[in-house]
């Protein structure tokens, strides 16, 4: 197996209200197709963490790779075309662009991409939403379906551009337990069945337990990497 | 294919919110509009009145000025072994007469730009009927070279120009000496020089330029009548009036003849600063009309723009989160501001066509304007149609700009 994700002792300081270190020497490995969940209190840093692998802050000491490759360092160009290809991402929100279809949300991370026709795009999206049951909401504006389907139309436009990492921010934060169910076996199944990566945030103690790993913060750094989180 | 996505997107953000996208695109309509009509009036009225001091002007008038004495006599009689200087050196009057005219006629024409040529002698006169005196000039002129450098002939209202060559007892008058005299076609008219030589004239013709002052004090006839009014030999010229090709470069144009010939020179310009000034000034008050809408309607794009960006933001950070770059989202809404300036100036073409051509049939009627003189030049649609665009890349790239710096993880993180 190899390595999908190494971070090697970030540290991270915010400066406002006062100057206030939130992540210390944060090291640990994610091999590829582990399904990662990481917990903690509010402000034990997981989401600061996150953003940093996430490649999208890169206000921080240390060293990342991803996929093989040096992060840290890079120009912020160079970053958005990496996140564009091999990250993939969703939120507690879905942030769909309501103006637009389904369909057109599911695309515009590959259009951006250009390794593909239009039309082969197309295909690619109508089959991402086909799989995860959305193929009769793909011509609907993104404003008018539901949570829970919106949620995985987000999911979708993770999945376009088959990145080999995906990650969440409290992914099912929003969701009730039926959609939390369908969301935890998708990332399951993107994980055992497509080899994908998966570092999820999470609050929900049932969600994590059932993920491969749990890595749970405290202050700053990582108090576990077990299966079970302490204090469950 | 990323300018495809970038526009689809820029495209969409712009037909999502019609209302204020048209708003913005009328800022650019009325600003373009206003380009367009003021431009072509401005035109116009330039065109206009260029036209009318060109039709009691020539292009260039040559003439023998009074010159200042100077040192020539005195350093060619003493020699340059001393320095000569004229203490308070007057002007020296003499007979403004061109010398030799015809030579003078046949090394200008010889000259490729010229187009027209006429030789004259002016006179300040008194025209009287009866007991009335009206005060006037007589120009004596080869009727033929004036007409073509005039167009007489489309003014007149009574009579032919040529009946001025047939018979020396003619003479052509304005319609405004001819109402103030109350003459018609074949009354004599009597004219005193200021000498107190007398002449009585038959009246062959009346022309009326509408040019107030032209109607009422000209009068045509032929050369010899002036010359012998004056006392002159028959090669006495005072003027020698030329029409050029382009008649924009006169001014040079006539230095270099005065140079050829030695004469004094001056060009229409130079004989109507004054409606030049008159010009120039038309032209910043347009300038600055069309300014200050350009610049309000950029302020129209600005403004929604900046409420997009603002309403967007979360979608501009997840854009930057699924690897959109700066420069994409700099695209998007420059796209967008020019798609808004192009709806808007297609519209203000339109706008500025239609409010142009409506006012070109106001009636006026003053003077001898009729109707408001209005040009329609394909440059001023296109000049307005790029100014247009350029408002609106440069209203767009400031908030476009702010956009690219979005921090996407602070929005998202929220």
């Amino acid at each position: 197996m190899s390595i999908a994700l190494k971070a090697e002792k970030i540290s991270k300081y915010f400066y406002t209200p006062e100057k206030f270190k939130v992540l210390s020497d944060v090291s640990f490995e994610v091999q590829t197709g582990e399904f990662v969940s990481v917990v903690g209190k509010s402000g034990s840093g997981k989401s600061t963490m996150l953003y940093i692998l996430s490649t999208m802050d890169t206000d921080y000491t240390g060293n990342l790779i991803l996929n093989d490759q040096q992060i840290t360092g890079r120009s912020v160009n160079k970053l958005a075309a990496f996140r564009n290809e091999h990250l993939g991402f969703v939120f507690q929100f879905h942030y769909l662009l309501p103006d637009f279809t389904c369909l057109q949300n599911v695309m515009i991370p590959a259009l951006r991409l250009k390794k593909l026709s239009a039309a082969e795009i197309e295909h690619n999206a109508y089959e991402k939403l086909k799989t995860l049951g959305l193929e009769d909401q793909a011509l609907k504006t993104a404003s008018r379906i539901s949570g829970g389907q919106q949620q995985r139309v987000a999911i979708a436009r993770a999945l376009i551009n088959e990145p080999a990492i995906i990650m969440g921010d409290e992914p099912t934060g929003n969701l009730d337990s039926k959609n939390t169910e369908v969301v935890f076996d998708i990332f399951k199944q993107l994980a055992a069945e497509h080899n994908k990566t998966i570092i999820t945030v999470t609050h929900d103690n049932d969600f994590a337990a059932k993920s491969d790993r749990i890595i749970e913060m405290k202050d700053g750094i990582i108090i576990s990497h077990d299966r079970k989180p302490h204090e469950l | 294919m990323k300018a495809g996505i970038n526009t689809r997107i820029a495209y969409t953000y712009m037909v999502s919110k019609v209302k204020s996208t048209l708003v913005a695109a009328l800022g650019v309509t009325f600003g373009i509009g206003m380009f367009i009509f003021m431009n072509s009036l401005i035109t116009g009225t330039n065109e206009y009145s260029e036209k009318t001091m060109l039709s009691a002007t020539p292009h260039i008038r040559l003439y023998n000025d009074n010159k200042i004495s100077n040192t020539d006599m005195l350093n060619r009689y003493l020699g340059d072994r001393t320095i000569n200087l004229i203490s308070n050196p007057q002007l020296v009057p003499q007979d403004n007469r061109i010398f030799n005219p015809d030579a003078v006629a046949a090394v200008l024409r010889k000259r490729k730009e010229v187009i027209a040529l006429s030789t004259q002698v002016t006179a300040n006169i008194i025209y009287s009927k009866g007991n009335v005196q009206e005060n006037g000039t007589i120009f004596g002129v080869n009727i033929a070279e004036q007409d073509k450098m005039f167009d007489i002939s489309s003014n007149m209202i009574a009579g032919k120009t040529q009946s001025v060559a047939d018979n020396p007892n003619n003479i052509l008058i304005g319609i405004g000496l001819a109402q103030k005299l109350n003459l018609k076609m074949g009354d004599y008219v009597r004219i005193t020089t200021s000498t107190g030589l007398t002449k009585t004239l038959q009246v062959s013709g009346i022309f009326k330029t509408t040019i107030k002052n032209v109607d009422e004090t000209k009068t045509y006839v032929s050369l010899p009548v002036v010359q012998q009014l004056l006392q002159k030999d028959r090669a006495y010229i005072t003027d020698i009036y030329v029409n050029v090709k382009n008649y924009s470069l006169a001014t040079e144009t006539g230095n270099s003849m005065a140079q050829q010939t030695g004469y004094t020179s001056e060009s229409w310009q130079q004989s109507n600063e004054q409606s030049l000034a008159g010009k120039k000034i038309r032209d910043i008050i347009a300038n600055a009309v069309i300014f200050t809408i350009l610049l309000v309607a950029g302020f129209g794009i600005y403004n929604i723009l900046n409420m997009v960006i603002y309403e967007k933001i979360k979608e501009i950070a997840i854009l930057k989160a699924t690897g959109f770059q700066g420069s994409d989202v700099v695209s998007i809404f420059i796209q967008q501001a020019l798609l808004i300036g192009l709806v808007g100036s297609a519209m203000g073409l339109v706008v500025g066509w239609f409010t142009s051509y409506l006012l070109s049939k106001l009636y006026l009627g003053l003077g001898n304007v009729t109707y408001l003189p209005m040009t329609f030049l394909s440059k001023h649609y296109i000049q307005g149609a790029i100014f247009g665009l350029l408002t609106s890349f440069f209203a767009g790239y400031i908030p476009a700009s702010k956009a690219s710096k979005v921090d996407p993880v602070s929005i998202i993180r929220g």
